[in-house]
């Protein structure tokens, strides 16, 4: 009987590889993100608001529907091709199930976040490079919560009418600490500002991952059918 | 003293109505109920 | 007696219940906007303050009621819990809404701004998004037992959602001007004001309590009869 890492492992490989395969829902998300990217820029007056103020923003906004997309493919798939009933009779226990899932995701999401960000540095004029380790690490950490909590509800919602609807609806409302910490953190660090200012809001996005990694490890089993 | 008593007259109108009206919901569903 | 009957007796108690709250409630008004003084600095447009707080209380309380029942219906799998939540939140995004929409009719005159991202009134709107999600969410699953199982997973989730959101916006805002006003709540409110508060408070809990159990008691009948037509089916 493998380890539920293991079996983890095994079940994201076998979604990256589908996805892999097929690559056109990867690739419409790249292309979805630069559109947004580039909708973005004529969605402000250049002449009366910097850069600088609003690029944190637009850069999570982005990020954020970029990774709804992403969220919705990953149970729609398996409920298309009942292979959801086969996993299940499968020795892989539902932590396993869900934490592969959660896998996928977040190198799915990460794959567009790493080609996001050189685009927004390039359409914004932005200086990443000398911020680049700490803003990589706040773009994980709210990924993270980001992806641990969606997982969860796209594994609700693929099951109701209007998944596509209900998915964001279920949510938003779960994304505002970890979208509010990050752009905090990300405006401090195109600021040039102190970590000090920052380490509240730090604490506040590790707390959150923190809590939902755990209450949706826990809670995953009582989505799936007996 | 400020004249602000139209708020007042809007802010209680409109829980009235909200609160009256979910009870009258609520009525109207059990009437349906026991027909 | 049946199941049945005892739903519907059920019924017809609560809905005594219910018409008590609202007799209650229509006494409140007239405490409030008769018999209650007018606050000297801030006008009549302060007597909202008793509708207001109150329905917050009751907003926040009717979320919790649903967190425990979402909680120990994972454990227990009993329908009645998870019909108490379901009733509890649909009674709950009631008053949320009456919260959002008294909350600003309230801080235009006394805070001079319609809206502001303090964290009480930040936390009740996030609150009503939860309530809808799971309202909404509950409408879209077919299937009773799935529905209370998911239904359940969202009220546990977003019961532990409100608290992160309330500690979120009081972050924002220490790095954000405050609004200014002038004397909200007041240092402590005079005798009657405060006696008109706190009956008002314990009035809307009340209501609420009679909407909750005559809602819980239509979905308990619904339920019954349903149970009896598959047996006879059977």
């Amino acid at each position: 009987m493998p380890s539920t890492f293991a079996a983890a492992w095994a079940i994201a490989a076998k979604d990256l590889l589908l996805e892999f395969r097929s690559r056109t829902a990867f690739l419409s998300s790249l292309v979805f993100t630069a559109l947004v990217l580039a909708i973005f820029n004529f969605a402000r007056d250049p002449t009366a608001v910097s850069t600088t103020d609003i690029a944190p923003g637009i850069l999570w906004v982005t990020f954020t529907f970029a990774g709804l997309l992403g969220l919705n493919r990953a149970f729609a798939l398996e409920r298309e091709n009942h292979a959801l009933d086969g996993l299940l009779l499968s020795p892989a226990s539902r932590t396993a199930l869900y934490l592969g899932k959660v896998v996928a995701n977040l190198v799915f999401v990460a794959a567009i976040e790493a080609v996001a960000l050189p685009l927004f540095a390039l359409f914004f004029n932005m200086p990443l490079l000398p911020v680049l380790v700490p803003l990589a690490g706040v773009i994980a950490l709210a990924t993270v919560g980001f992806v641990v909590v969606g997982t969860l509800m796209s594994a609700i919602a693929v099951n109701t009418r209007f998944a596509e609807l209900m998915l964001p609806v279920l949510m938003l409302p779960f994304l505002m600490p970890p979208i509010t910490g990050a752009v905090q953190v990300t405006s401090r660090l195109f600021g040039g500002r102190p970590f000090s200012e920052v380490s509240a809001w730090l604490k506040l996005l590790v707390a959150y991952d923190i809590v939902f990694i755990v209450l949706c490890v826990l809670i995953f089993e009582h989505i799936l059918d007996e | 003293m400020p004249d602000n008593s139209a708020y007042m007259v809007v802010a209680y109108v409109a829980a009235a109505v909200l609160y009256g009206g979910y009870a009258a919901l609520l009525w109207w569903r059990t009437k349906k109920l026991k027909r | 007696m049946t199941a049945i009957e005892r739903a519907e007796r059920m019924l017809r108690r609560s809905s005594f219940f219910m018409a008590l709250g609202l007799v209650l409630m229509v006494a409140v008004y007239v405490r409030a906007l008769r018999f209650t003084p007018v606050e000297a600095t801030q006008g009549p447009a302060q007597k909202i303050y008793y509708i207001h707080p109150p329905s917050a209380w009751v907003a926040f309380l009717a979320f919790g009621i649903v967190g425990v029942c979402s909680l120990l219906y994972l454990f227990l799998k009993d329908p009645r819990l998870d019909r108490l939540a379901a009733s509890s939140a649909e009674v709950g995004v009631v008053f949320t809404t009456v919260v959002l929409i008294t909350g600003p009719i309230w801080a235009k005159p006394i805070w001079g701004t319609w809206w502001t991202w303090d964290a009480r009134l930040t936390s009740t709107l996030f609150l009503w998004f939860v309530y809808f999600g799971y309202l909404v969410l509950r409408s879209a699953v077919p299937e009773p037992g799935r529905r209370a199982r998911y239904s359940a997973v969202l009220g546990i989730l977003g019961s532990l959602l409100v608290p992160f959101i309330h500690v979120s916006v009081l972050l924002f805002r220490t790095l954000h001007p405050k609004a200014v006003f002038l004397n909200p709540e007041g240092p402590g409110l005079p005798g009657p004001m405060l006696a008109t508060l706190l009956f008002s408070l314990g009035v809307f809990t009340l209501f609420f309590f009679g909407l909750v159990t005559h809602r819980y008691a239509q979905a308990t009948v619904v339920d019954a009869r349903a149970a009896a037509e598959a047996d006879d089916a059977r």
